[in-house]
């Protein structure tokens, strides 16, 4: 009975395929053929881009507090201070997006086990950033910070924080939070063996500091503008919540992890509790018990705390009696009392639940493939649909790996930009964009939404990304592959036969990319280029690239419309952070500022400086150097987008239609934590 | 007697050491480790592991250590009682599998049951009126159920649920009991969820059994000893139960040494499909995940499992079987 790990590859294939295959084909093809097209369109589907909005003028603050009707029984009750005490003298006042909400009620969703924890930092930490992103997820707004100023030329950023706000449970929330944080965790080598890019400019480490009780300032040696944007991204420094059990986060409950922290405890205590606790370090300790998800004891500042966690059948947050979180009127938000996570073994079952209306509001995890089968049950589920596009140009885009070097031949095409642009406009993308989005997504270059500040303008969406077999065939037949077989495939020039590049792709994904690729393989014949698509394990996927063995590979860039916060998909940035990097070589050369990998072609060079330059520049000057990035990535087409500004990931989003303050549309994006972004403290139900 | 059981629990330690092994080393064996497959899994949810994160925690989870060194620190805990952290629950491997292991007994018991339940009469009642229309049903609804996959069986009956009766989709509790504190409300709405899935898991295992009963059932009622007691006017209810039954349960004895690990591993796809909080779809995840601890300590259980039950069945077919005694001796 040992033998489920050898047959591990083909049970799971088998698997993914059959239960893809069964529970889309008998649902949606046969009960729900056609439902989109019988009127239910992409325009009714795709609202307005809205959302709530935080009120940062303090004139327009609320005079008095009101607090949910559990809380004010337990005030009464002596068990709890009164709600003015409880949020301090500076709220943070969201203006929600339609009405003043009624408390109450329970927000039921699904996950899918403790690795799934991105799940509840998206619909419940709030968020806890210092600074976040307004509604269109383009502009800076004060979050967990009351305000915030850059001084001193763009090296230091001063914070003011929320006079008389509190952790959960009913203790300060101060500067010493974030000295504590800097000094005795990130600093702790222990703890952070390696300290965070995003505490650094131009690889010099920044500091932390108390001014007074209410105010801290980061503090760097070189100019770092782009400083607010990180904060409010989902960064090593985006809050606690997220990054707790890393270390990271920018602030930490002072008060309770000194309990676990050798410099306070001493050494020989602190093993005493760990052997107690059974864990087989303090630093393993100290980070569970620093973990938002995990550890149900953690003070927080999360609008929802963790009550049962998330390794447990079900995860379940309840309101905090501290959040610092208010309407206009004085309401004390959220406004529902619970959120339900209940575990699903797997995503098909997340998927029926939510056709069945077992959910309130759920987006995570839910497929595009069914999206008819969603459509044909609204009624039924008592539910509506709504999907919002990514502003990333690229629910798929194909990666070149530009410093590859196993084969010659192949690095030099891959190197070479006509040949990059000839297969980029040898794909036809209405065809995959109807067989594979159901006609909502966009033929795209990589390219952001034309509303992204960094978008160079209308004319890259289509460069590059626009069918034409004609052009393409010329093109590969002027660099020197005018040669071809019997069958029309194009020969190598090197005289070992045809012209064979490979496409690494993962199954299992919110995309069906090996289709996709099988698709895109038979479109290339076209132009006599023979694709060979290869499906791997997403572990070996890792291994492949840091080896620098991939040739081409398929994966999304959403999170690129953050270019600054977000770069991993645009060029060569990091090495092993996802399963494929467009030259790993080049990532190596880029992070160890030219010491190590490989120097990069001048353009991929220029598009690099360009990209390090911007952190030290004021917001205007940085837009100019973000577009510019983006034009070289789109002349150059170093990676081939296929479909963007589409629903594919985390796009498809079902809520009952007795909920209120729900966008039609909102920004969907990693760094707005979508649906945080849409404040889901403002979220209510109508009965 | 004593020395056959002695010299059989003798080999079965052996072999359980054995299975730490190769379990050990299995899980090794795909590429990467768990750090690469946490990268993976935050790629797929739309988040980036740094590497800095990465480095991080392969210090902190020992990773980087030589593999025999990490085999030998596992075995230490193990022989202490302790099964180690699970990696990716960060709770103790005991506590992560505990509380679903005994939903899984129950599960697995319920199908159980159910098969030995029906296939045992009906594959006597298939021996006994061969060819009659009874068998026909039996043997076409037999052949059904050895020939449809049961995650297949699972999809229809979840669908059918849904469309029919909009039926709760998958596990074993509804949402409101999921967490609750056990009461009777909770153990009958577990009873509630329990027939579907003892069903799907039973009916591969029925059919089967209903075969091998009709065969073996078939042989021995040819036998003479079976004319004899007939023409002797013994009582026909009497003539089969005494001896030809006996007999042919012999093979159900011997299945019992992959029964017991099946009560544990479930049907892990059925499982999958259909929710179920059970051990199967964690063992998945585990090795998935590559949670060194978590599926170690799972495979090693299915081994000693399997072990164990091999050992129960030796001895429960010397008790069964009179004839097996002379040969062991």
């Amino acid at each position: 009975m040992t033998e489920p790990r050898w047959r591990r590859p083909h049970t799971r294939k088998f698997r993914s395929r059959l239960i893809a295959a069964l529970v889309v084909g008998a649902l949606g093809a046969v009960v729900a053929a056609g439902a989109l097209a019988q009127g239910v369109g992409k325009s009714s589907l795709i609202g307005k881009l809205e959302g709530p909005e935080v009120v940062t003028d303090s004139a327009k603050f609320p005079k008095t507090l009101k607090e949910a009707p559990q809380l004010a029984a337990l005030v009464k009750a002596g068990k709890l201070p009164p709600v003015a005490e409880r949020v301090g003298q500076d709220p943070l006042v969201i203006k929600p997006l339609h009405e003043i909400g009624k408390y109450g009620g329970t927000w039921r969703g699904g996950f899918t086990g403790p690795a799934d924890f991105w799940n509840g930092y998206r619909c419940c930490s709030g968020p806890d950033h210092l600074l976040f992103w307004d509604y269109t997820g383009d502009k800076v707004t004060p979050n967990i910070a009351k305000g915030y100023e850059m001084q001193d030329g763009g090296r230091t950023l001063v914070l003011q924080l929320r006079r008389g706000m509190k952790w959960s449970d009913g203790k300060p929330f101060t500067a010493d939070d974030f000295v504590f944080w800097f000094e005795d965790i990130y600093r702790n080598k222990d703890l952070v063996p390696t300290p965070a890019a995003a505490m650094a400019i131009n690889g010099k480490q920044g500091e932390v500091q108390k001014v007074d009780t209410y105010t801290v300032k980061f503090k760097f040696p070189e100019p770092y503008y782009l400083l607010p944007d990180v904060l409010a991204g989902s960064t090593q420094i985006g809050g606690h919540a997220q990054q707790g059990l890393n270390g990271m986060g920018g602030y930490a409950p002072a008060h309770y992890l000194k309990q676990f922290h050798p410099k306070y405890l001493g050494q020989a205590e602190l093993d005493k509790k760990v052997k107690e606790e059974k864990f087989d370090s303090w630093v393993r300790m100290f980070l569970f018990k620093n973990d938002w998800a995990k550890n149900s004891d953690l003070p927080v500042v999360t609008p929802w705390k963790t009550v049962t966690p998330s390794n447990t059948p079900t995860w379940t947050l309840e309101r905090n009696p501290y959040s610092v979180f208010v309407d206009p009127e004085g309401n004390q938000l959220p406004y529902i009392d619970r959120v339900v996570l209940t575990l699903a073994e797997n995503l098909e079952v997340i998927n029926l639940r939510a056709i069945a209306g077992e959910y309130d509001f759920q987006q995570r995890h839910l497929d595009l493939g069914k999206l008819p089968v969603f459509i044909e049950n609204q009624a039924k589920g008592a539910y509506k649909v709504h999907l919002d596009p990514g502003d990333y140009g690229g629910d798929m885009i194909i990666k070149f790996n530009l410093s590859y070097e196993a084969d010659p031949e192949i690095a030099k095409w891959m190197n070479t930009a006509d040949f990059r642009r000839a297969l980029a406009i040898g794909i036809d993308r209405d065809q995959i964009n109807e067989t594979f989005w159901l006609g909502t997504g966009t033929p795209s270059s990589v390219v952001p939404a034309d509303s992204n500040k960094y978008n160079p303008g209308p004319q890259y969406r289509k460069m590059w990304a626009t069918l034409d077999v004609k052009k393409a065939n010329e093109m590969l037949d002027k660099i020197g592959l005018a040669k071809k077989d019997a069958e029309g495939y194009r020969q190598r020039t090197d005289g070992k036969g045809r012209l064979r590049i490979e496409i690494m792709t993962l199954g299992g994904q919110f995309l069906q990319f090996t289709q996709i690729a099988e698709m895109i393989r038979e479109q290339w014949k076209k132009i006599g280029i023979d694709l060979v698509v290869q499906e791997v394990e997403r572990s070996l996927a890792i291994q492949r690239t840091i080896a620098n063995e991939q040739q081409l590979a398929a994966w999304n860039n959403d999170g690129s419309e953050h270019l600054f916060t977000f770069p991993t998909h645009v060029f060569p940035f990091d090495l092993i952070a996802v399963v494929a990097t467009s030259g790993p070589l080049y990532a190596k050369w880029f992070q160890s500022a030219g010491t190590q990998g490989k120097e990069p072609p001048p353009r991929l060079k220029e598009l690099m400086e360009k990209f390090k330059k911007a952190y030290g520049v004021p917001e205007k000057e940085r837009i100019a150097l973000g577009k510019e990035v983006w034009k070289i990535a789109a002349e150059e087409v170093f990676i081939i987008g296929v479909i963007g500004i589409g629903p594919a990931s985390m796009g498809v989003r079902v809520v009952k239609t007795n909920m209120g303050n729900i966008p039609s549309r909102q920004y969907n994006s990693p760094d707005g934590k979508t649906p945080t972004i849409s404040r889901p403290v403002t979220f209510f139900y109508k009965k | 007697m004593l020395t056959f059981i002695g010299r059989r629990v003798v080999l079965a330690i052996f072999t359980v050491w054995a299975i730490s092994v190769l379990a050990f080393a299995i899980i090794q064996l795909p590429p990467g480790d768990y750090v690469t497959s946490y990268i993976a899994q935050m790629a797929t949810m739309g988040s980036v592991v740094t590497d800095e994160e990465a480095q991080n925690l392969r210090i902190q989870y020992g990773l980087g250590r030589p593999i025999y060194v990490q085999y030998y620190k596992w075995v230490k805990l193990i022989a202490q009682g302790d099964f180690g952290m699970s990696m990716e629950w960060r709770r103790p491997v005991t506590e992560v599998i505990g509380e679903r292991l005994w939903l899984t007994v129950v599960v697995s018991v319920a199908a159980l049951i159910l098969t030995w339940a029906l296939a045992l009469p009906i594959g006597v009642y298939s021996a006994v009126r061969q060819y009659s229309v009874g068998d026909y049903l039996a043997t076409f609804v037999g052949f059904i159920g050895l020939a449809v996959p049961n995650f297949l069986l699972a999809l229809v009956l979840l669908y059918l649920g849904f469309v029919l009766f909009n039926a709760h989709i998958g596990g074993l509790f509804s949402p409101e009991f999921n967490d609750a504190p056990w009461s009777w409300a909770r153990v009958w709405d577990l009873l509630k969820h329990l027939p579907i899935p003892a069903l799907i898991l039973g009916l591969a295992g029925m059919a089967q059994q209903i075969r091998i009963m009709r065969a073996n059932l078939l042989d021995e009622l040819r036998k003479p000893y079976v004319v004899t007691a007939r023409s002797k006017g013994l009582p026909e209810p009497r003539v089969i139960t005494k001896y030809p039954v006996r007999v042919a349960l012999n093979p159900f004895a011997s299945t019992i040494g992959y029964t017991l690990p099946y009560i544990v591993s479930g049907s892990i796809i059925v499982s999958l499909v259909l929710g179920l909080p059970t051990v199967g779809p964690l063992l998945l995840k585990a090795l998935i995940a590559q949670d060194m601890f978590l599926a170690g300590t799972i495979v090693l259980l299915l081994g000693v499992m399997t072990v164990i039950g091999t050992l129960v069945s030796d001895v429960l077919l010397v008790w069964i079987d009179p004839r097996i005694r002379l040969e062991e001796t």
